[in-house]
């Protein structure tokens, strides 16, 4: 299974052209999915986490924003390089995306029948009956009471959390093998996200799909992901197994982003701690470490020179890409020790503490 | 105990769906119904106009410029024809040759609207341009234009008025596209791999399609206004007995010291039948509204 990656993007660099100039939303980012793995994308608004998946599936917005390197292989098949007409084919049957607001992604003037059945038959050449069968099944198994009768109500007769669970049964329609969720929870009320989380849970276990699950609510991420890659300026600056990541942060990017979120299982009374700053302009490329300008731990080097994304040990051996052993990298010259995590500030240290 | 009041409500109201919601804002609105019953009054005049008019309104039934009476409810125009006739199959004109323009300037506008807005690139500032020229003619102007090129008749009227207003539905259907080009299930259609005539026609055009009926429905009121004038302007239907309202005008405009009476039944009918439209046009736009939903 290791062998054989289902999703493989390496070297991604997605570029918009405005009239400031190039964005540089998307600067090298690489990582591996394997059937039935559940990846978590963490980072803050505008790291570049949605534009990563808008292009693996192609769906840039056009004419600004383009793939300017790297590549994505779905099972060894290029998709960068395809089509439009081909990767039409890809999206939906192979791909599936869920999207943030249930409220506008459904079509308002199209009954929900309708549009289950039409993303059935936009990839199967099913009959219409046959299809509404589907369309049955799929809104019962993510728990929509009246399936029949529901099927004929309009997009504004349901609540948040049924459009939601809606998007689910029309994205999992075709048993796609890679399921992208943007955020998919964040519009919905705490109880609600639950609900749905699980639903997604349960329903992408049964059927073996990969998930890209995009957030930036680390709480939904350790309950669901496997691994998770921490995102900022377009980069992913550390990546871990999800408990490797939460016992053992190690970017100051990810301590951060840990600190600002409450936890049921910290001390109580303990104050949320903000990142102070904004992340930087993508304007400008990027020179050294993205994060140097609200960074704690930074050293003289940080501002010159960009780090690698690198095992945390120092181990030589060949970094794993996913499973149960996937290497905890980090993208820092200077990461956080242990003892400091818990401070959230660095310690006095004795010797030379960069790797 | 609350077990019962759990049942989802919305499961025991039937769907009732755009324009079962539509409908039910509209009876709601005052305004709005005014004007259906004057275009109501307005439709069956011109449809029952051969069954009701109690004269032919091409010939002499009495003395000339006759006083409204029980016979001549409108009283006699300069010729001795029934005022009241006249006005009727007037109604038919204004109707047909004003839904015809409608539809027509729709049908191009529309298709227009839909290239440009659904394709984009090229194509769309190419036919944006073109609209732009049309536009800056003012459009009675244009229709003036088309009538005395291609000749006097009810088609040629039908056509300069619909040329004259295609470019607003061509404008109004492109803007309304291109802001659904980033609406959210646009995007979520697209990522099924729903193909793009299937989510121009399928997902973008029925969203898009409220403005334009609304449009469809105001610019009926300034077509009937329009073709009075061009008649007005003897630009109207080539036989000059024809009983259209701005041809009628015009002959009656040069007895209104003497007999004001026909100018204010002329002129009252052209008003009806305009603001008819006019306040339904209000009223549907309110009540398709999305935004005003529940």
């Amino acid at each position: 299974m290791s062998d054989q990656h289902l999703l493989e993007v390496r070297d991604l660099v997605v570029r918009f052209r405005t009239h400031d100039g190039a964005v540089h939303a998307v600067n090298g980012v690489s990582f591996d999915l394997a059937a039935g793995e559940t990846l978590g994308v963490a980072g803050e608004s505008g790291c570049g986490k949605s534009v990563t998946n808008l292009a693996i599936v192609g769906l840039l917005p056009k004419p600004a924003g383009r793939v300017e390197g790297g590549s994505v292989k779905l099972d060894g098949r290029e998709l960068t390089t395809l089509k439009e007409e081909e990767l039409r084919q890809v999206r939906g049957s192979e791909i599936a995306m869920i999207f943030q607001d249930p409220m506008t992604s459904l079509n308002p003037v199209l009954r929900i029948e309708e549009q289950l059945i039409e993303t059935i038959q936009a990839h199967r050449e099913v009959a219409k009956e046959a299809a509404r069968t589907r369309a049955i099944e799929l809104l019962t198994a993510v728990g929509v009471a009246n399936p029949e009768s529901r099927l004929r109500s309009y997009p504004h007769e349901f609540s948040g959390g049924m459009r939601q669970r809606v998007m689910i049964a029309m994205a999992l329609a075709l048993e796609p093998r890679v399921l992208i969720a943007d955020e998919p929870t964040t519009a919905l009320d705490v109880t609600i996200q639950a609900q749905v989380l699980d639903l997604l849970r349960r329903l992408t276990e049964e059927r073996g799909t990969a998930t890209i699950l995009v957030t930036h609510d680390l709480g939904v991420l350790a309950g669901m992901a496997d691994r998770i890659n921490v995102m900022y300026a377009g980069a992913v600056i550390e990546s871990g197994t999800t408990d490797d990541l939460f016992a053992n942060p190690r970017h100051p990017y990810t301590v951060g982003l840990l600190r600002s979120i409450p936890r049921l299982d910290g001390e109580t009374g303990g104050k949320l701690v903000p990142i102070e700053g904004r992340p930087p302009d993508l304007i400008d490329a990027p020179v050294g470490c993205s994060f140097y300008a609200r960074c704690a731990w930074r050293t003289d080097r940080c501002a010159t020179e960009t780090p690698a994304l690198l095992p945390i040990d120092g181990g030589k051996g060949p970094i794993v890409t996913n499973g149960p052993t996937a290497t905890h990298v980090a993208a820092c010259f200077n990461p956080v020790a242990p003892a400091e995590v818990a401070e959230g500030r660095p310690l006095p240290r004795t010797g030379g503490a960069t790797r | 105990m609350f077990r019962a009041a759990l049942v989802d409500p919305q499961i025991a109201r039937a769907s009732r769906g755009l324009w079962g919601d539509a409908a039910r804002r509209l009876r709601r609105n005052r305004p709005a119904l005014v004007g259906l019953v004057c275009i109501v009054l307005f439709a069956l005049a011109a449809i029952l106009a051969p069954f009701i008019s109690p004269f032919d309104p091409y010939a002499m039934n009495g003395s000339s410029l006759d006083a409204p009476s029980l016979t001549h409810l409108f009283g006699t125009d300069l010729l001795g024809r029934d005022i009241f006739s006249r006005v009727l199959y007037g109604a038919q004109i204004s109707l047909f040759v004003g839904v015809g323009a409608v539809v027509l300037a729709l049908v191009i506008g529309g298709v227009l609207g839909a290239i440009a807005g659904g394709f984009g690139g090229r194509i769309d500032g190419v036919i944006m341009r073109l609209t732009d020229v049309f536009l800056s003619i003012p459009s009675i102007l244009l229709a003036i234009g088309i009538v005395t090129a291609l000749g006097r008749g009810m088609v040629q009227l039908m056509f300069a008025i619909a040329v004259s207003y295609a470019p607003t539905f061509a404008r109004l259907l492109r803007g309304s596209l291109l802001a659904l080009r980033e609406a959210d299930y646009v995007v979520a259609a697209r990522t099924i791999g729903a193909s793009r005539m299937r989510i121009l026609v399928r997902h973008m055009l029925p969203n898009a399609l409220t403005p334009l009926i609304v449009q469809a429905t105001l610019v009926l009121a300034t077509a009937i206004i329009d073709i009075a004038g061009l008649g007005f302007l003897g630009l109207g239907p080539a036989d000059p007995r024809t009983p259209e309202w701005g041809t009628m005008l015009v002959d009656a405009r040069r007895f209104m010291q003497t007999a004001p009476h026909i100018v204010v039944f002329i002129g009252g009918a052209i008003v009806i039948s305009a603001i008819g439209f006019n306040l339904l046009g209000d009223g549907l736009r309110e009540s398709l509204d999305p935004k005003l939903k529940r």
